[in-house]
């Protein structure tokens, strides 16, 4: 999947932070936080051609209900179309 | 209001010892001479006191600052656009994930550079704007510059990057205090003015306690009459209760800096933020001349280290700690150090003019508002 935007992913003391680059920093002008599952997703992203890949990769990884984890790969890829940054 | 993200970072860094935020004070040069500064000197001057450091020596400097935690960096000077290698050492630190904020006197922030910025924005330009007349500015700083600067401003503006406008008041620029923030209000841009300037020790040793400066009593007048013409009538109210009450009327105000009295250091300098002077010596906040550490020499890690230690160490005056209005005060160690020579010295400049600044604010509300006290 691509990604628009550009971002340097840091982790300060345990916190996940994308932190903008380039002309991002215009667009938004802050910082995002992700969780450790929301940090997986993100580093998964160049990797994986869709959203079901996301999921069958978490549930290789974490033991999960297949069905929540779809939802909330879905609610976290829609806001980051929200942004503008898928 | 500073974001809640920076707030917590600091508050984090501040348990864990990190150094969120750093200063690096690319130069001592600048293109302006104002009379009440603390770090410019000519380059014949700078060449005398020491060696700037080299694009290198600040990129390593930068990536072991990033390594040990700092996610908020400040270009500062002297004028940082002087240098020519400034469009590099920006875009170089901000890909390595840093939030870059500049300081500048918005001079040069035109042509190249406003392009440059326009394809990779800073987070934050803060431009020290001086007056609303090219006269004001040849009387403050030795140069007729203000349409070149408002124009740069507006132009910075246009291409949506943050721009904050902070006005040190001065005995030369003074009365132009209303219409600069008049101007910044037209442009939808934060501004902050202040009056009370730090003796330029660094420079000068024996300016201890003085300088280019308004006496304590006015510079407390003219705090109050920022305040009266920046708020609405419910503001100031609020105010003026903070006042009362004793405590600070700027608790919920852009930055946290030069914080609360009491028995050590309590803002973030040494404990989440340090500042590299040009020649690279770590110091806790630029107005300090001491505790002074060699980055270049320790490297970045053990230079914070000794400096975290250093502030430890630092006791602030024991007269503070039972006055009435040290909330309202905020004498900070740079203050009591620029003002006495020692950080357990009491500021007797800061206590005259915040008392001024507290009688003004009353009278206002009396006067202007009809209000009760």
């Amino acid at each position: 999947m691509k990604i628009k935007r550009e971002f340097v992913l840091r982790e300060i003391a345990g916190d996940i932070l994308l932190v903008p680059t380039g002309k991002t920093a215009l667009d938004l002008n802050g910082m995002l936080t992700l969780n450790g599952v929301g940090a997986d997703i993100w580093k998964m992203l160049p990797e994986v051609e869709n959203e079901d890949e996301i999921v069958r990769r978490l549930l290789e990884e974490y033991e999960a209900d297949p069905k929540q984890v779809k939802h909330d790969v879905g609610e976290f890829l829609n806001k980051f179309r929200e942004l503008g940054i898928l | 209001m500073e974001p809640r993200m920076a707030k917590y970072l600091h508050m984090k860094g501040r348990k864990l010892g990190l150094p969120i935020g750093g200063t690096f004070e690319l130069t001592p040069r600048c293109n302006f001479n104002c009379k009440m500064c603390y770090v410019h000197l000519t380059e014949e001057e700078q060449k005398k006191r020491g060696r700037e450091l080299t694009t290198e020596e600040w990129l390593t400097i930068g990536k072991e600052a990033k390594d040990a935690g700092m996610v908020f960096l400040l270009l500062t000077g002297g004028e940082p656009a002087l240098r020519p290698d400034f469009p590099e050492l920006f875009h170089k630190l901000k890909e390595m994930g840093l939030m870059v904020s500049i300081n500048s006197n918005g001079l040069l922030l035109e042509g190249k550079l406003l392009e440059l910025f326009r394809e990779d924005p800073p987070t934050r330009i803060n431009i020290s704007l001086y007056g609303t007349s090219n006269e004001t500015y040849e009387r403050q700083c030795g140069v007729p510059a203000y349409d070149r600067v408002i124009r740069n401003i507006r132009a910075l503006r246009e291409a949506g990057i943050d721009v904050k406008v902070n006005m040190s008041v001065t005995p030369a620029n003074r009365q132009d205090m209303q219409s600069v923030y008049e101007t910044a209000r037209e442009l939808q841009i934060h501004t902050q003015a202040t009056p009370y300037m730090f003796p330029p020790i660094r420079l000068h040793p024996d300016m201890c306690g003085q300088n280019f400066r308004m006496d304590a009593e006015e510079a407390g007048r003219l705090q109050a009459q920022y305040d009266f013409f920046r708020c609405t009538r419910e503001q100031f109210l609020l105010r003026i209760q903070a006042l009362q009450d004793r405590v600070s009327p700027d608790a919920h105000s852009e930055e946290e800096c030069g914080d609360v009295v009491g028995e050590g250091v309590h803002c973030r300098a040494g404990i989440t933020t340090f500042w590299i002077d040009w020649d690279g010596k770590m110091l806790p906040c630029g107005q300090m001349v001491e505790p002074a550490v060699d980055v270049l020499q320790l490297g970045f890690a053990e230079a914070w280290r000794q400096t975290k230690a250093n502030v430890a160490e630092i006791r602030l005056p024991p007269e503070c700690i039972k006055c009435d209005i040290k909330e309202i005060c905020h004498a900070c160690a740079a203050m009591c150090y620029c003002e006495t020579g020692s950080f357990c010295g009491k500021p007797e400049y800061i206590c005259r003019m915040k008392q001024s600044y507290i009688n003004a604010m009353m009278q206002y509300w009396q006067t202007e508002y009809g209000g009760e006290l």
